[in-house]
């Protein structure tokens, strides 16, 4: 055992058994956060969401997965078949990868990149592109729409969200998510001036995962279901997860930039990064139960004139305080 | 306005009959006999005078068919109705689709079923029937389609539009509007043209209407509307009460407006939820679900049923109503009236929702003659047109209530005037309980085989979705010889491809769900 | 300096209404989880209908086959009504009658109608099978069963 860790090194074991455990993360938390989206949902609502399958519901994920994956996998009869079969595939890598340099704890980080936001941002991009195949792959014109509309929107909302995270890295003079972190040991950005950056990334990073208000590409009284029209079975429930899985990451990355990360009194680190990320998701999923849906022309009014001059705004004070 | 008209009709028109109808007994106060040579001219006075088409309906008495045109003004209440007669085999009757536009389904409509033909108009194609259907339906002797009928009929062929893009919505559809197809054909995000297409839900109540005697049809018109069902029993009890002349005693009258109230703002009810929904917002949906299920306890109490009610009998109700109910009532109406707060800031002052509905599909108070609208519809563009205040019935005329009227005619007029509508109808079923009467509950010496004298009689009444109509032709036997509904939601889903052209697709759908249809109704 | 107005309008909208959710997350529910627990069934309730006892004669029903339900059914869901005269008797007494719920809209002029009020709604909502057949009620037999029990 010791000659191998010799032979491969210290680190690539270390990265392996990162990737390993963020893999299995990843999974029980898209999972999870099913569950807790029909139990938030149910709430609200004034009714009991799942309580039959475990205690309060809790095993229900588990077996719907067990029933989307004895469905029958269609593919409709005039599919561009390597556009069509690569699109989920495509749309889990980009959150996969981003779970990489997301620091859980001090040392519970599978590789501090000293470029680690630089990577989210650009595999989050990545996910337009597997929008884009799957609705135009599917060969429907709802999907077509569906997705045309999706891109179009995470290429809007995509500058506010770069624009309303550099006054933190201004403030940190560096790039890397464990080093704005430490940097927050002082004090949490939100309450350091930062609290409209917050604001704007945090609705930013709504539009970027298709969640309502912004939810148009999935319109369902609309559209039907958008760019996932035509999946069926565990294709389908591949698009689902890899949703679930970018709120995880846009509520990570909130927390580390703005809410001081895994930091706090008593209880361990990742503990409290835990709990401030999903009561992140919790939030996104409060605003998708409550708030109707914004129309397209409004949406991409809402980006280019208000949250943009926003966060410009914004960039602006923070550079001019700081030089002061 | 009665005299005036007829005054002005002899004055224009030559060579034309005006007679007097006594209102109570027929249900309209003028009746003109027409030729074909002088219909279009009768039609275009109506429309300078600004009457709208309240119906267009034909009847087959077997020497001749009638096509029967109901005329009815905004302001006051003055119904006319023309007549003419078309030969029997191979019939025709020159269009005034270029008049009302409504007219454009009614004659499509009478087309199919009984094979007249309408010079002049453009689309004669199917409306609610298909291909394989070799009879014209409703004529009294089978009369076969003729070949080219048929390949006129068939013409509509969306799927062969050669340039365009073009969608379906529905017939199945996420949203609750029931069972519509929508051809749109677009131009990126914007509509170019809009036509619905209808026929989904067909069932021939009116075909039904001629088989049964006027007690076996009492079912049927609940089940074609059935978030209204109170309000189309009403109607249909209301009519033949008229035609057999019967006197509903004083309580009943008092208990069907409380109970048709109570209806009207459980469809209403429903509507705020749908709407919103239309618009992505899920949660007020089951919010108004809950207050209607106490709504629907109420009624269950009385009725037994919870959606299909069956309650109204010629001369009166099924059975009495007892203390519990008055009381769940008082209670429901305080519970309510505390419910209007939180619906308000839940959705009528929340930015993104008053953003997705104000100034979208505005619909213009110069339009509305040409369509017959009715209901919020009309009363959102600011004309003040009610028909429990202008042709009162029940016991409507002894209790005060106000209209409320919109000024733009956009979707937000329309929801404000529902959740409106809902507080006045809480305000007339308080009045109604304080008044309420005792005494019987059904007229007496109501025969069982009720065998109404010959002659024909129309009836309005305001259901929640606007004026619904009801035309009995009676031959002294007990079955009716014909019966037409005329519904609201016909004459409202008319103006979609007007409203919908150049706007963008989600605007559309937030209108179409502003008209609040029921689709089978309009399908019947 | 309105925009900044209406914005400021807006984001307050927008927090009162997830107040009114928030409200209702911390409110009861108003479901009932059936079939745990049931909902109590009006007296009205239309279910089928069943014949009613002679009050002189608790083992026979009311029924005197004129057959007035059976021409009065708007869908002809009565399907068979027949009797026979027994010794002794004035009126005929049922022995069969078939009611066909597949059709049956319970529109109430069944009950109306008959001369005798022998005919009244059940409270019967949960009845299931695999087949149509089940669904012909013999009302003669169900009355026996219910008074013997």
């Amino acid at each position: 055992m010791n000659d191998i860790i010799q032979i491969i090194g210290q680190e690539t074991v270390k990265v392996i058994i990162g990737l390993i455990g963020v893999l299995i993360l990843v999974v029980v938390n898209a999972l999870m956060l099913t569950w807790l989206e029909r139990k938030v949902s149910a709430h609200i609502q004034r009714r009991i969401g799942p309580k039959e399958v475990g205690p309060y519901g809790l095993l229900q994920p588990i077996v719907d997965g067990i029933k989307l994956l004895g469905k029958e996998i269609l593919t409709p009869a005039n599919v561009d078949r390597p556009l069509y079969y690569l699109a989920p595939v495509l749309i889990f890598i980009p959150v996969l990868v981003s779970f990489v340099v997301i620091p859980f704890d001090t040392c519970l980080q599978v590789k501090d990149i000293n470029v680690g936001i630089l990577v989210i941002l650009a595999f989050s991009s990545l996910s337009v592109l597997s929008i884009l195949l799957a609705g135009w792959g599917s060969n429907n014109k709802y999907s077509l729409i569906g997705s045309l509309r999706s891109v179009a929107q995470n290429i809007a909302y995509e500058i506010p969200l770069l624009l309303s995270i550099l006054p933190v890295i201004f403030m940190t003079n560096s790039l890397s998510l464990k080093d704005i972190v430490e940097v927050q040991r002082e004090g949490w950005f939100i309450w350091k001036w930062q609290f409209f950056a917050f604001l704007i990334y945090f609705i930013a990073g709504l539009a970027e995962t298709n969640r309502t208000p912004f939810d148009l590409p999935e319109a369902e009284s609309e559209l039907v279901a958008g760019y996932i029209t035509e999946y069926s079975g565990m294709r389908f429930a591949l698009f689902f997860l890899a949703e679930y899985t970018s709120i995880m990451i846009i509520s990570a990355v909130a927390t580390v930039f703005f809410l001081g990360g895994y930091l706090g009194p008593i209880l361990p680190g990742f503990v409290w990064f835990f709990i401030k990320t999903y009561f992140l998701v919790f939030v996104i999923m409060w605003f998708r139960w409550t708030f109707p849906r914004v129309r397209f022309d409004q949406l991409l009014n809402f980006s280019w004139k208000i949250l943009i001059p926003a966060a410009f705004i914004n960039l602006l004070v923070t550079g001019g305080l700081l030089k002061l | 306005m009665v005299k005036k008209t007829s005054d002005d009709i002899k004055n224009t028109l030559k060579g034309v009959d005006v007679v007097e109808i006594s209102y109570t007994e027929r249900g309209y106060h003028l009746a003109i006999e027409a030729q074909k040579e002088n219909i279009v001219s009768i039609v275009e006075f109506f429309d300078k005078k600004s009457f709208y088409l309240a119906d267009l309906c034909c009847v087959d008495y077997v020497d001749y068919l009638e096509l029967v045109y109901f005329f009815n003004n905004h302001k006051e209440p003055c119904r006319v109705k023309v007549t003419l007669k078309v030969e029997p085999d191979k019939p025709s009757a020159p269009t005034i689709s270029h008049i009302y536009t409504i007219a454009h389904w009614y004659e499509r409509e009478i087309h199919e079923f009984f094979g007249v033909y309408f010079e002049g108009h453009p689309h004669l194609v199917y409306l609610f029937l298909h291909d394989a259907i070799d009879i014209y339906p409703l004529r009294k002797k089978q009369v076969s389609v003729t070949e080219d009928d048929k390949k006129l009929l068939s013409s509509f062929k969306p799927e062969e539009f050669e340039d365009g893009f073009f969608i379906n919505l529905g017939p199945q559809h996420p949203s609750t509007h029931g069972v519509l197809r929508v051809v749109v054909k677009m131009d990126g995000e914007y509509i170019v043209s809009a036509e619905p297409v209808l026929g989904y839900l067909h069932r021939m109540h009116e075909k039904m209407a001629e088989n049964r005697s006027y007690v076996q049809f009492l079912p049927n018109p609940p089940r074609m509307d059935y978030l209204g069902a109170l309000n189309f029993n009403l109607g249909h009890v209301t009519t033949i009460e008229k035609l057999c002349n019967i006197e509903v005693p004083e309580r009943a009258q008092y208990i069907r407006t409380i109970t048709a109230e109570l209806n009207r703002i459980s469809s209403h009810l429903l509507w705020v939820g749908a709407f919103v929904a239309d618009l992505g917002g899920l949660t007020p949906f089951l919010y108004t679900f809950q207050d209607r299920e106490h709504i629907l306890d109420i009624l269950e109490g009385i009725t037994g049923s919870r959606l299909t009610y069956c309650y109204f009998r010629f001369g009166g109700l099924y059975n009495d109503v007892d203390d519990a109910f008055i009381d769940a009532t008082k209670q429901f109406i305080k519970h309510l009236r505390g419910r209007f707060g939180m619906y308000e800031k839940l959705v009528t002052k929340n930015v993104i929702f008053i953003n997705r509905v104000k100034g979208i599909g505005v619909l213009e108070p110069g339009i509305t003659t040409k369509y017959g609208c009715s209901g919020p519809v009309i009363r959102s563009t600011g004309i003040p047109f009610d028909i429990r205040k202008v042709e009162p019935y029940a016991a409507y005329d002894k209790i005060d209530f106000e209209i409320p009227v919109g000024a733009t005619g956009d979707n937000m007029d329309r929801y404000m005037i529902r959740i409106r509508e809902m507080e006045i109808s809480l305000n007339i079923i308080e009045k109604a309980i304080e008044k309420l009467p005792s005494g019987p509950f059904k007229a007496e010496k109501v025969p069982k085989k009720l065998k109404p004298p010959k002659g024909d009689v129309y009836h309005a009444v305001e259901s929640p979705r606007g004026e619904l109509g009801v035309y009995i032709v009676s031959d002294e036997s007990d079955t009716p010889y014909r019966m037409k509904w005329r519904v609201p939601s016909y004459s409202n889903l008319m103006t979609f491809p007007y409203l919908a052209e150049g706007e963008l697709i989600s605007d559309a759908i937030a209108t179409l769900g502003s008209y609040d249809l029921v689709i089978p109704e309009i399908d019947r | 300096m309105t925009f900044i107005l209406e914005i400021i309008n807006g984001a307050i909208s927008l927090i009162s209404g997830m107040c009114v959710t928030t409200k209702a997350f911390f409110s009861p529910v108003v479901t009932v989880q059936y079939p745990r627990q049931t909902v109590k069934i009006s007296p009205r309730f239309r279910g089928h209908t069943k014949l009613v006892a002679d009050e002189e004669r608790p083992e026979k029903t009311k029924c005197i086959v004129c057959g007035m339900c059976e021409r009065n059914c708007p869908s002809k869901s009565i399907i068979k009504v027949e009797g026979e005269k027994l010794e002794g008797e004035k009126k005929k007494t049922a022995t069969v009658y078939i009611l066909n719920f597949t059709t049956c809209s319970q529109c109430g002029l069944c009950v109306e109608t008959c001369p005798t009020d022998a005919l009244a709604f059940s409270a019967d909502y949960n009845a299931v099978s695999f087949m149509k057949e089940d669904f012909h009620y013999d009302l003669i037999k169900e009355f026996q069963k219910r008074i013997k029990a």
